[in-house]
């Protein structure tokens, strides 16, 4: 950008920020009172996008927390200090959200929709019950001094906190583990992200804001009952505005705030009896024609990812033993699927598992990288007790995975996908760079190409980047050579190789026997759940018990 | 006799709530769509019987013939032409859910805006076989026995149709898996269109019983919607007898909270338990673990 171009650009923003901020001085009541819809709408479309945009889990329940502020408001307005009111409702919806969060963000997609539609009325419900049967009348008055003025600063310093928040967020790791979250619940987890946790910081964000905004909106009304501060109508504008600016990104709610708002007004004003049908069926159309907002048409409204942030490296332990598992079994229900496995893989090995196909050994790794608990038995990585951690923590002790069935985040880039993997790693591996390791698996001119846009062969090269980036010791690598044709087999052996000579451990479930006799010193085989030998490759493979539990005994 | 006066009613109450739940159960289950305009449907259908009963003299009973065909022929308009493209668009199964709850959230607000328009915002009601009638102690109208007459045999005959039927056993095989559908030959979006029509037929029939010893008024479809969701998701997605059971259950608990504790705590015991079972089992009290 040039100097002139960029400097009139500050002009205008600046320009535009005064004209905003001293709009109250020459705005008559309507147009202030419209002012003042404008930025309450694009708060609480700004924050519900913070939470719902990348995670896609949308909430029904922006009215419960908007009018959980509003009531507190209500309640405190007149005795308490303003600055107090405030606070409080912010640790009302900070509550609210962190008991439901923790409850209900396990629960997917479709789930969190229902609950977040139930727990609006269910709230509802109960401060009506409350103010019928305890505080015996169902409105309150709320008399403050605010005036209109007073209420439009207060919106619009909340608005800039929102944004601030909103962008540094964006800016800060969390913003792309949260996106990663969003693309691939279970890869990110795999890959060092602790999904419950960042899910519920942000909820609880977007919630607090949502409060506030109906504390900061209660003395508007001076007379407030459920029905107006638990208005549904609130919940379902507030999606419809971020759907049609688009939920994707920080600015694109405001983009729809405004024209809606707008709209809004002018339908109350002339059809205001046929005011839900027009907004049903505005709706209707932002779903069907535009699924990624006003911005997707620009596509714009993607934040970059800050550059890999830096590895410490430091001296690694070398133990005798880096994994041991001992006498792991797992059932489900009836199906015992692995059946008292025990093996020990020392630094620096590759092992291979094979087997018959529904042998165990994609279950055995699960137990392993922690997508499975283990019904009894005991895994040690380097010292640490594996059983009972969860995924991320088992991530960033350095123990990473590669799927089966390939698990990349599609909406990331590439190097965003690796980049994902180093946000959280605390591992003491080796610390090359997300450039470095794209280059070395063959990605290296594919860095800025959305992953779901991969072919299947590249996505395996993505997965076992993002496994790298997690400056893992130890590699599970479950079935990373299926499907791959001669040449690229070829490919694939050899990069394992240069893993190994890079001191990696790599544990392979593969099928692939020239893989497994050109790389495995040792190989474990598994048939029905239970380990049936082990050994060198060659002498497994020439084992009778081996043939016969891939070809069928006698009597099969 | 407390017992009766809660067990009985309950039992009324939740047999009607099961067939209301069972049309969303089949356009859930099989058409893939979580529809949040469905009570909406439901009180458009009682707006409809009372209708024809205060403006032409027709019976409820009567209204159901004309009501059932048009319902099924507007929800199947719904699907032909907004939510099938939804469904073809969608990259996953969330993408499509999440799409479909969002159109008809959007429906949802289009048909109450329409009721409003038509019948203002107060409350209706008919009087229709309204005669007490006393039970073991505990008086109830014949209106309700008659509607829980036709709940059980509406129920009873859907049932039958979907594990007795060869359109019912494709059907049940979409509800499972409908790419597998697919590949043994089920015309999987044909059907799905009328597995979403027919649980708009089943919705129409739901808010035509209602109608004869409800009062409603056009703003309370969010209630059914919810009551329906409740024993949807407590029975498990897709099974009948699932939502029968919960269907009975949620009317006792509701009668019992109303007796018992205070009847306006009803709707809060409704969704207390709805959330709880959420977070104990998603996938209802009867479901299979999530894959």
């Amino acid at each position: 950008m040039t100097g002139p171009l960029r400097a009139l650009l500050w002009c205008a923003a600046l320009a535009l920020a005064a004209a905003v901020v001293t709009y109250p001085r020459y705005a008559n009541g309507y147009y202030l009172a419209l002012g003042i819809s404008v930025l309450y709408f694009t708060i609480l479309a700004t924050a519900w996008a913070m939470f719902s945009g990348p995670t896609r889990y949308i909430s029904l329940a922006t009215v419960a927390f908007f009018g959980l502020g509003a009531y507190t408001a209500a309640v405190l307005g007149e005795t308490m200090p303003w600055p107090v009111v405030l606070l409080a409702a912010a640790g009302v919806g900070v509550l609210t959200a962190a008991i439901t969060g923790l409850s209900t963000l396990r629960l997917s997609g479709i789930y969190f929709v229902i609950f977040s539609f139930g727990l609006a009325e269910l709230i509802r419900q109960l401060v009506i019950w409350y103010e019928v049967n305890i505080h015996k009348s169902v409105g309150r008055y709320l008399f403050s001094a605010v005036t209109q003025d007073i209420l439009y600063w207060q919106l619009l310093g909340l608005t800039a906190i929102v944004f601030l928040v909103g962008w540094l967020l964006g800016r800060s790791r969390y913003g792309l583990a949260l996106r990663a979250i969003g693309a691939d619940e279970t890869a990110a987890s795999h890959s060092g992200i602790d999904a419950t946790r960042i899910k519920l910081g942000v909820f609880i964000l977007s919630a607090t804001f949502m409060a506030m905004t109906g504390a900061v909106m209660a003395p508007r009304w001076t007379y407030i009952d459920p029905a107006i501060a638990f208005n549904p109508t609130i919940s379902f504008q507030v999606v419809i505005m971020a759907l049609l600016g688009g939920a994707g990104s920080l600015f694109g709610p405001v983009l729809g705030v405004v024209p809606l708002v707008l709209l809004f007004e002018v339908l109350t004003a002339t059809l205001p009896n046929h005011f839900s049908i027009v907004l049903g069926i505005i709706f209707v159309l932002i779903v069907m024609v535009l699924p990624n907002g006003v911005i997707g048409l620009f596509g714009a409204g993607r934040w970059r990812v800050p550059a890999g942030h830096p590895a410490t490296a430091s001296a690694r332990k070398m133990d005798a033993t880096l994994l041991a598992v001992d006498g792991v079994s797992k059932s489900f229900s009836g199906l015992r699927a692995v059946e008292d496995v025990s093996f020990t893989v020392a630094p620096g090995e590759i092992i291979g598992i094979i087997g018959p196909n529904g042998s165990g050994k994609t279950t055995l790794l699960n137990t392993l990288s922690g997508a499975l608990r283990p019904s009894s038995g005991t895994i040690r990585f380097s010292g640490t007790v594996l059983n009972g951690l969860r995924a991320h923590q088992i991530a960033r002790l350095g123990l990473a995975r590669t799927f089966q069935l390939v698990r990349v985040m599609p909406d990331l880039t590439v190097a965003e996908n690796v980049a994902a993997a180093r946000l959280f790693s605390t591992s003491n591996g080796s610390d090359a760079t997300g450039r470095e390791l794209l280059d070395l698996v063959g990605l290296g001119t594919m860095h800025e190409a959305p992953a779901g846009e991969l072919t299947y062969i590249d996505q395996k090269r993505l997965e076992l980047a993002r496994a790298l980036a997690l400056q893992p010791r130890l590699v599970l690598l479950d079935e990373w050579l299926a499907g791959l044709n001669p040449s690229e087999l070829e490919t694939g052996i050899a990069l394992i190789a240069k893993l190994r000579e890079r001191g990696l451990t790599i544990i392979m479930v593969e099928h692939v026997m020239d893989a497994i006799r050109a790389l495995c010193g040792h190989c474990i085989v598994m048939n029905a759940g239970s380990v049936i030998a082990r050994g060198t490759p060659d002498d497994v493979l020439a084992d009778p018990k081996v043939v016969a539990a891939y070809l069928g005994g006698d009597d099969a | 006799m407390l017992l009766v006066d809660i067990i009985l009613p309950g039992l009324v109450l939740g047999g009607m709530y099961a067939l209301i739940a069972l049309g969303l159960t089949l356009q859930y289950g099989v058409a893939r769509i979580m529809n949040l305009s469905y009570g909406e449907s439901l009180v458009a259908a009682a707006f409809g019987a009372f209708s024809l009963y205060s403006g032409l003299g027709l019976g409820p009973l009567a209204a159901l013939l004309l009501a059932v065909p048009v319902a099924m022929l507007l929800n199947w308009l719904l699907y032909r032409f907004l939510l099938e493209r939804l469904m073809r668009r969608g990259k996953d199964r969330g993408a499509q859910e999440i799409d479909s709850i969002l159109v008809t959230f959007g429906a949802l607000f289009v048909i109450q805006g329409a009721m409003l328009v038509a019948f203002g915002g107060q409350y209706y009601s008919y009087s229709y076989l309204s005669i007490p009638l006393t039970i073991m102690g505990s008086t109830l109208a014949v209106n309700r026995l008659v509607a829980l007459l036709f709940a059980a045999v509406v129920g009873g005959a859907v049932y039958l149709a979907l594990t007795r039927t060869r359109i019912g056993t494709a059907v049940r095989a979409i509800a499972v898996d409908p790419n597998a559908a697919r590949l043994v030959g089920i015309d999987v979006a044909a059907l799905s269109g009328f597995a979403f029509a027919f649980g708009g037929g089943l919705v129409a029939v739901g808010g035509v019983l209602v109608s004869m010893f409800l009062t409603f008024n056009a703003a309370m479809g969010v209630i059914f919607t919810m009551k329906a969701l409740v024993v949807v998701i407590m029975g498990g997605v897709g099974n009948v007898l699932g939502a029968l059971v919960a269907g009975l259950l949620l009317g006792v608990v509701e009668t019992a909270v109303a007796r018992l504790v205070d009847p306006g705590l009803t709707l809060a015991a409704t969704y207390a338990l709805f959330l709880g079972v959420l977070l104990i089992k998603p996938t209802g009290l009867f479901g299979r673990a999530a894959s």
